[in-house]
């Protein structure tokens, strides 16, 4: 039985919600939607979905993946159908296909998240470019992570997959960064905290506390070509 | 419409809490609708979202095309700060509209200790406080809920109070606000209360005037005006299964208290537990058909997406059909997943039987309410359970495999002596001697939780003189001496926070000074322990000059006027005496359900019927 994978949405609507919330939130869809989700054995069976990669509290997204096993086939455009008749508002569905054979998991294959921050600017265009100038060229920045479990110091560069590109519009005050960050098996970064980084250590002059964060993909980059996991 | 600023919202805790766009969430065009309410409950929303009651108006409002149901919840204290301080008023989930611009708030009152967030939230919206104080403009603010049948230390706050359930009268309401706003608000404020007045079950407390005594009892309550009714008596819907359920619930992204579909079997509890202030406002005892629950159940599953069903009711193993209900609904609803929970189990082995049969794999702990240490004290409340009753459902529960075992009792029971509060302590024992005996080796868990009685109105306790807070603090150590196995934890309530909503419990319209004095200095989420501020309270009292014991410690006498014989559950004031004396003679008052019945008072009252399926195949 093959699983399917979707593409999905975390739209304006639900970006205060957490990974889990939004996690909950699809597993209702489908108890909704009647299609016949496969359980986990064990005390405690759980839905057989997984996803990507976690989005954070106050991030939105135009890409998220999750493959989701059945118990039993259903036709692809019914279940579609069944699903987008019952998602929340702020969750669309793009695209959906089976995948046929033994697939590996998405979170152990997706590699590259890209972003777009919007954020509003305290300072001129001249400053702000210069800023992220210097962030480009240093070969290390630290950053520390500051977790319920206590503090972490970790190298930023590793994690960026390009230089970031920023766009400052002068005229609405904001500036639109462009940031790709690579998924590693020992960890990634968070644009939030790459942000904190480029206003507290290159004097980026933005008000990061207003920064509208949306990821604008997920993909699996192999040998230079870049795949969203959906057309793998 | 309010913009939320994402600097604020980045800042504050869960802040899914302020955004709304929960799945079955109705959002309606204010221009196209007569009238708009605003439901609210004061506590924070993974509190408000799981009330029941509310849930249903929801529906019901929302049902009528001429009316706009949103919702409002209490912000926490990180969200309060930064709406004082950027100037954001108190706006609804739905249409994040200024909650000031609404025709109705309706708080639900489920608890004294959430009087301060009312007064916090009503400020927050930008609202007078003092119904006296308020315009045309303003909206009117009802109360609703268990403590509306004494909310008169909240009077001072509300245009009125709904006294008893809500399907029908929130309706009734809302027509006549629709009628009086298309009448170009004929008679103002004034003219719309006194309308309201007229609706049966409808209280409005500044149509009536309190005279007090020299020593401080009340003299008289009575109107002031013809439109108000000299007793104000609770409203009951006859017939469960004729009223919209709340099938389609607004789905939350965030885990709330009660995360879970909750089907209402019934409705009321006859069993006369003399403690037991819903037991007497929720009656009599009316059944959903087990046909309309699973259709109500299926309709939820498919509606919601929730995977659990929990059996919600005052004591949900009394539904007559039970097993057959639990039956149907495993057999309809085990495919998509789903599972059924029992909230609270009555002590005998059919619970343990039926509990087993739920929960198949997830031996999670049995909770089981003695609420007395001993039988003389289990006699004194009408509590219809034996020794032996309880050593057989935990040895039932024992041999089915479950090792945990959660108690719930309660200390300054009337009459109770020190023998009464170590006999807690010799059950919970007793309970890991069973384990012992059945599996012949130690290995249970006992939680044995101990709260602080609250005497309450229209209980046969009402005139009980709640302990001091040192007598339960003693009371507490006596006991905690006593559990010395480490296998059985000890929980206990806080004895001045019960001194309180005792006080708040059976206060008068006095302590609406009281209460304004310490929301001004601070007072909110009172029923929260990391922010009860003691002090606060006890210095509003004295600022005041009023003393809390004189409504919680003091004894009183049933020649003295009540400050809640104005409102009526339909249970007669002679029953309530009566039952009193059965207490201290520890006579036992049979369930009217099955069997014969106890005079309370309220179907011939109501002219209403328990309605109980098994007595009826």
């Amino acid at each position: 039985m093959g699983k399917l994978r979707l593409e999905i949405t975390k739209g304006e609507e639900i970006r205060y919600i957490s990974h889990l919330d939004y996690a909950s939130a699809i597993e209702r869809t489908i108890i909704r939607a009647k299609l016949p989700a496969a359980y986990s054995e064990g005390f405690n069976p759980h839905m057989k979905i997984s996803f990507a990669s976690a989005l954070a509290v106050g991030v939105t997204s135009q890409a998220e993946y999750m493959d989701i096993e059945f118990k039993e086939e259903v036709e692809l455009t019914d279940a579609v159908k069944r699903i987008m008749a019952t998602l929340p508002p702020g969750i669309s569905l793009k695209r959906a296909k089976y995948m046929i054979g033994n697939t590996p998991a998405l979170m152990a294959i997706v590699n590259l998240a890209t972003y777009n921050v919007i954020v509003p600017l305290m300072g001129d265009a001249e400053a702000t470019e210069e800023s992220i100038r210097k962030f480009n060229e240093v070969s290390e920045v630290l950053y520390t992570r500051q977790t319920p479990k206590g503090r972490k110091e970790i190298e930023i560069k590793q994690y960026m997959a390009e230089p970031i590109v920023i766009d400052v519009q002068e005229q609405e005050k904001v500036a639109h960064l462009a940031i790709d960050i690579k998924i590693t098996p020992n960890g990634s970064i968070k644009p939030g905290e790459i942000l904190a980084a480029l206003v507290a250590n290159f004097d980026l002059p933005v008000d990061r506390e207003r920064a509208l964060i949306h990821r604008t993909g997920l993909y699996v980059v192999e040998n230079d070509t870049k795949v969203k996991p959906i057309d793998l | 419409m309010i913009t939320l600023d994402p600097a604020i919202l980045n800042r504050v805790m869960k802040p899914a809490r302020y955004t709304g766009n929960e799945w079955n969430s109705i959002k309606k065009d204010h221009s196209t609708v007569a009238v708009t309410v605003a439901l609210a409950l004061p506590d924070v929303y993974e509190v408000g979202m799981s009330n029941l009651g509310l849930k249903i108006l929801y529906q019901i409002l929302n049902n009528r095309m001429d009316t706009a149901a949103e919702r409002v919840y209490a912000p926490w204290v990180d969200m309060e700060a930064e709406m004082r301080s950027h100037q954001i008023p108190l706006y609804t989930l739905e249409s994040l509209k200024p909650v000031k611009e609404f025709d109705i708030v309706g708080f639900s009152l489920q608890y004294e200790m959430s009087y301060s967030n009312v007064l916090n939230m009503l400020d927050l919206a930008g609202i007078p406080l003092l119904t006296a104080k308020r315009t045309q403009s303003d909206p009117i603010i009802v109360g609703g809920g268990p403590c509306t049948f004494n909310a008169e230390p909240a009077a001072d706050f509300f245009d009125c109070f709904v006294l008893g359930e809500g399907e029908e009268i929130m309706e009734d309401m809302a027509e006549v606000v629709a009628e009086w706003k298309q009448s170009d608000k004929i008679g103002g404020r004034q003219g719309l209360l006194k309308k309201l007045a007229q609706i049966t079950g409808m209280y409005v407390p500044s149509l009536y005037d309190v005279t007090y005594h020299a020593d401080g009892t009340i003299a008289q309550v009575a109107p002031n005006c013809s439109e108000a009714k000299s007793i104000v008596t609770k409203r009951v819907v006859k017939d469960l299964n004729a009223v919209e359920f709340a099938t389609r619930p607004v789905l939350p992204y965030l885990d709330i208290v009660h995360d879970r579909i909750m089907l209402e079997l019934f409705r009321g509890c006859t069993r006369g537990c003399r403690f037991c202030q819903a037991g007497v406002l929720y009656r009599p005892v009316r059944e959903r058909t087990p046909e309309n629950l699973i259709k109500i159940a299926k309709e939820m599953v498919a509606s919601t997406g929730y995977s659990e069903i929990s059996l919600t009711s005052l004591s949900s193993a009394d539904y007559s059909c039970l097993p057959d209900v639990v039956q149907s609904l495993i057999d309809e609803l085990k495919e998509q997943g789903v599972s059924i929970s029992l909230p609270s189990l009555r002590i005998d082995s059919f619970s343990v039987e039926l509990a087993q049969k739920l929960q198949q794999v997830r031996k999670s702990g049995l909770t089981f309410a003695p609420e007395a240490g001993t039988q003389r004290l289990r006699d004194v409340i009408n509590k219809g359970v034996t020794e032996k009753n309880l050593e057989d459902s935990v040895r039932a529960a024992f041999e089915a495999g479950w090792s945990t075992v959660k108690l719930y009792f309660m200390m300054g029971l009337p009459t109770e002596t020190d023998e009464d509060v170590l006999g807690i302590a010799k059950l919970a024992y007793r309970v890991l001697e069973i384990y012992k005996e059945v599996k012949g080796r130690r290995g249970a868990k006992v939680t044995v939780s101990v709260s602080c009685f609250v005497p309450k109105p229209h209980t046969p306790f009402q005139w009980f003189g709640q302990d001091m807070a040192a007598e339960f603090e003693r009371k507490q150590r006596l006991l905690r001496d006593q559990i010395r196995d480490r296998s059985i934890t000890f929980n206990w309530h806080d004895a001045r926070t019960s001194f309180l909503e005792g006080a708040f419990a059976r206060g008068d319209r006095r302590l609406g000074q009281v209460l304004l004095a310490a929301w001004k200095n601070g007072a909110r989420f009172d029923g929260w322990s990391e922010h009860f501020k003691y002090n606060t309270w006890i210095e509003a009292f004295a600022t005041e000059g009023i003393d809390p014991h004189f409504y919680a410690t003091r004894e009183r006498s049933d020649q003295e006027v009540l400050p809640w014989d104005h409102l009526s559950s339909g249970a007669t004031k002679e029953f309530l005496v009566r039952e009193y004396q059965h207490a201290v003679k520890e006579e036992l008052t049979a369930d009217c359900r099955r069997n014969q019945c106890s005079a309370c008072g309220v179907c011939p009252e109501l002219d209403v019927q328990v309605i109980d399926w098994g007595k009826q195949v």
